[in-house]
């Protein structure tokens, strides 16, 4: 394990540095207007003054909410060690009131070492918390609850947020609840008596603005020039990565990207899918492992689709659009094949299949979700009597077709009249 | 064995045996080897990458990709989406691509895992090292069916198994890191499970859920990752996208672990084009061409024969008939079970298809005379409006109904096309029992004119006097009525809402009924009812 190649190294260092949010979300929180700045301050002053509060981050997937949060947790933790207990919830896992508050029971005991009972009813469980949320406040300890997801909370009776902002109201208790969500109408989903509990403090998470990004850009890829790299390689590597970020096609290409997804997730997978094909033999990275990188995220799955289908496949396709123009409203597997049948007898194709083997790569097509049945009713009918729709447009097929590798021409013309 | 078959065994044993290593040993005498962490690698001898692209043509790119994206030893790695099409290979590169890392991994299917509580329990286990046998009652290891428990199960489990890892890495130098990949096979069947949406948004999420640097996630998808989307959305994983193989490189899949590969090729060059048209499926070809490839031997004494030119051209006008009919005929293998409520009744179908494609010369069904008639009567029903039943079976105002034609104007034509329209979405008509054994009992009597005169009266008693009297055809209509509806002849449909009877509709095509027709020799055409 010791002899390792530089560059592999230098790679598992990148990698590592990117998969790692706390890493990548430290230098976007130096400045004082930072949300990490915004948010460390209001978790403090309710530690040090021991009040209660609440507090929902808001911004789309990928922007760095939970990384921040953990950021400013790690620095508190740090700063008051003893007074600060995290409890974290995820709606995806427990959005149902008794699982969430057992889980929140089990993370007290664990952080009190307290014996945990699996068994305890969902009484009991609440009891618990609202004993442990005074006691921790007498101890002047401050419990901060992480719900990530909290718009999933907000469905059904919203028992969890009633009693924790409840309990809240309380003088002797010390708690901060912090709310993560994608939605931005996340605080209009919560009931009349939550709500008016609720501070009603938001952070908006924006994206990250181009110079931030190129700062990022410097701070992920380039090598730190102490002595566990050969200090010749890391002077060629960081001169190498200064030249294709100031490379006017990199920018291009950096632009096209961050126009489609412009959160600071989707740029990270972005850099991890170039940094993964760089050369290890040369160990350098290079304009082309991005182009490629930008290639293989750009993806038009429908059109995939279309390019995976046999010609029997498309002859169907191109059916059911024939019958979408002619204003038919609806179509089954039977009005099809009657097409499909005019077609042959019109032009006398060389595709004609019977009807089983049409039956078939309809089939296929089902499967691979171009086609669905219209309605979800009438399921005790036989599936080619079902209605069914098409669910690419015709500019997808018509594109798809073009590029297919042996679409005949026929079926192009077809598909235009 | 046909070679396509050899060669598609060695393509797929690769899930199977791996699943054996990795969910239940099956060694003789698991006391004297306890599961050890190395249990949950590939477990056979690792591969090289030059044999490992050469095993898969026409993968090369993807192959790379995953490499590259999975990363050096011990490099954490974010999660990674194979997508493509059935049959291109999704799950046996990556399992391969494992083999050839030699990193442990836990592989779990959807197909095999039908419920959360099975997937979840089926990946403890094996993170576990926890083996189902005799002595512990083949239970799990841990109980556990929500998602919130199993992400702590597996928090827990996972560092237990990086700490054996890192241990023993120290004590033996082998290359194993300290990462273990989990790998979910077939997760587009989870959209079809109870909950599924919630369950998938899990899946993707379970890496930012976890946070654990040391666990790679490789999902394997049938469908492309633009179908997961959802509203309240998810940060997807990386693509790797699989696409369908080309004509070329099937041709190579093809060739791969035949013995007499110039014969083969010939083979090949005859039967590839036409029937890549059609599709483009690995596992379906090679069911076609392992029969079409036995026709095209036959001629041949000697197989191991190098063809040339002339022998080529001879062997090619001995096959072709039989491409074209190969062409027309449904694949045998049972379709993929996907959709779960139409599968038993398309099962039955694509065999009944079969045997109407061997026996279209004969049309002998193995069908007793009575039960022919049964099945002309029901598409009768179903075809004709019941309106009609009185005219068309009255012996002497039937026929004349449909003689007196009009010329049909622009507006009535523009009515019929739109019925006509109607009439193939609604499909074929339901009919209740009654209705179906008076018309039995009406084609009958004409069919067979021994039968005796008062036949021609409808009602259901004189059904059962009917049966009495003539014997000799058949002993139980209703029996008949019930095997034709197992065999998928007639289903039976929901019942009127206002009888309350159960009402029966006909699923036999035109083609075939009119073929029953002329083995009786009964006059159908004549009774059908023409819009």
């Amino acid at each position: 394990m010791g002899k390792e190649n530089p560059a592999e190294k230098a790679l598992n260092l990148i990698r590592g540095r990117l998969c790692d949010p706390t890493f990548v979300f430290r230098p976007l929180s130096g400045s004082s207007d930072s949300n990490y700045s915004k948010l460390k301050f209001i978790v403090s002053t309710s530690i040090t003054e021991g009040c209660n509060n609440s507090i929902l981050l808001l911004g789309p997937r990928g922007s760095g909410k939970a990384a921040v949060l953990d950021l400013v947790v790690g620095d508190l933790m740090e700063e008051y060690p003893d007074s600060v207990t995290l409890i974290r919830l995820n709606g995806l896992l427990h959005s149902e009131d008794n699982c969430a508050f057992k889980e929140i029971a089990r993370q007290l005991c664990m952080e009190h070492h307290l014996l945990f009972s699996k068994m305890a009813s969902f009484d009991e469980n609440s009891q618990f918390i609202i004993a442990m949320l005074r006691e921790c406040g007498l101890a002047h300890k401050t419990i901060i609850f992480v719900l990530d997801e909290f718009d999933m909370f907000a469905q059904g009776k919203q028992r969890l947020l009633y009693s924790l902002l409840d309990a809240m109201q309380s003088v002797t208790s010390q708690a901060v609840v912090v709310g993560i969500s994608s939605r931005l109408d996340a605080d209009q989903l919560l009931e009349k008596r939550v709500r008016s509990r609720f501070s009603h403090r938001k952070i908006l998470f924006l994206p990250p603005s181009r110079e931030e990004i190129d700062s990022l850009l410097e701070h992920l890829l380039s090598l730190p020039a102490d002595s566990s790299f050969p200090s010749g390689y890391v002077s060629q590597f960081n001169e190498k990565i200064k030249s294709i970020t100031s490379d006017t096609r990199f920018k291009d290409m950096l632009k096209t990207f961050l126009n489609a997804n412009s959160t600071v997730n989707s740029f990270l997978k972005f850099i991890f899918r170039a940094v993964s094909s760089m050369n290890l033999e040369s160990g350098l990275l290079s304009l082309e492992n991005f182009k490629t990188a930008l290639s293989s995220m750009q993806r038009q799955p429908k059109l995939e689709a279309v390019r995976d289908c046999s010609i029997l496949e498309l002859y169907l396709l191109v059916c059911m659009r024939r019958l979408e123009v002619k204003e038919q409203n609806s179509y089954n597997f039977i009005s099809v094949m009657k097409e499909y049948k005019t077609i042959h007898d019109s032009f006398q194709t060389s595709d004609y299949y019977a009807q089983n083997v049409c039956l078939r790569a309809f089939e296929h097509l089902r499967e691979r979700e171009v086609i669905c049945y219209a309605e979800n009713r009438g399921q005790s009918q036989a599936g080619e009597y079902r209605p069914m729709k098409l669910l690419i447009s015709a500019s997808e097929l018509h594109q798809g077709m073009r590029s297919h590798a042996c679409c005949p021409a026929i079926l192009l013309k077809l598909l235009d009249h | 064995m046909t070679r396509e078959e050899s060669s598609k065994v060695t393509r797929r044993s690769t899930r199977f045996s791996s699943s054996s290593v990795t969910v239940e040993n099956p060694e003789p005498n698991p006391s004297h080897h306890p599961p050890t962490v190395s249990d949950l690698t590939f477990g056979e001898e690792s591969i090289t990458l030059d044999a490992l692209l050469s095993n898969f043509p026409g993968r090369r790119s993807q192959i790379l990709d995953l490499v590259r994206l999975i990363g050096p030893l011990d490099s954490p790695a974010l999660p990674v989406i194979a997508y493509g099409d059935a049959s291109t290979g999704k799950t046996s590169v990556v399992l391969q691509v494992f083999r050839h890392l030699n990193r442990p991994f836990v592989y779990s299917s959807c197909r095999t895992c039908c419920t959360p509580r099975i997937l979840f329990e089926s990946i403890l286990n094996q993170l576990l090292l926890h083996r189902k046998c005799s002595s512990n009652g083949y239970a799990s290891a841990k109980r556990c069916d929500k998602p919130s428990d199993f992400v702590n199960l597996l928090r827990e489990a996972l560092s237990n198994v990086v700490e054996t890892l890192k241990s023993t890495k120290l004590e033996r130098k082998s290359s194993m890191g300290k990462m273990v990949y989990l790998v979910v096979d077939h997760v587009d069947l989870i959209k079809d499970w109870d909950k599924g949406a919630m369950i998938l948004q899990f899946l993707f999420g379970l890496y930012s859920v976890l946070k654990m640097p040391q666990l790679g996630i490789v999902l394997i998808s049938g469908l492309s990752p633009d179908v997961y989307y959802s509203n309240v959305g998810y940060t997807d994983p990386l693509p790797v996208y699989f696409p369908e193989y080309s004509e070329e490189e099937l041709r190579q899949i093809f060739l791969k672990n035949q013995v007499n590969k110039k014969l083969y090729s010939a083979f090949l060059d005859v039967v590839l084009r036409p029937l890549c048209r059609v599709t483009r499926r690995v596992e379906e070809l090679s069911t076609t061409f392992s029969s079409l490839f036995r026709k095209y031997c036959e001629p041949l004494d000697d197989l191991a024969i190098s063809p040339n030119e002339d022998l080529k051209r001879r062997l090619y006008s001995n096959l072709k008939p039989h491409i074209t009919s190969c062409l027309n005929e449904i694949f045998r293998v049972s379709s993929r079970p996907h959709d779960g409520d139409t599968r038993g009744e398309r099962r039955q179908k694509a065999s009944y298809s079969c045997e109407k494609g061997e026996q279209l010369e004969m049309l002998d069904f193995h069908m007793s005379t009575s039960a022919k008639y049964l099945l002309i009567a029901a598409f009768l029903a179903s075809r004709n409006p019941a309106t009609l039943d009185a005219s068309m079976f009255d012996s002497t105002g039937g026929m004349d109904n449909r003689k007196r034609k009009r010329k049909a104007s622009e507006k009535s034509m523009e009515k019929k096309e739109m019925a006509e329209q109607e009439a193939v979405m609604k499909g074929p008509g339901s009919f209740p029992l009654e209705r179906l054994l008076a018309i039995f009992q009406c084609i009958a009597s004409v069919g067979d004119s021994s039968f005796g005169d008062d036949a021609e009266e409808e009602g259901e008693e004189e059904a059962t006097g009917y049966d009495k009297e003539s014997n000799n055809m058949m002993s139980d209509i209703l029996l008949q009525v019930s095997s034709l509806c197992d065999a998928n002849f007639i289903i039976k449909s929901g019942s009127c809402p206002l009888e309350g009877s159960i009402r029966y509709r006909s699923m036999v095509s035109e083609d075939l009924s009119l073929k029953v027709a002329r083995s009786l020799s009964f006059p159908l055409s004549k009774y059908l009812y023409r819009r």
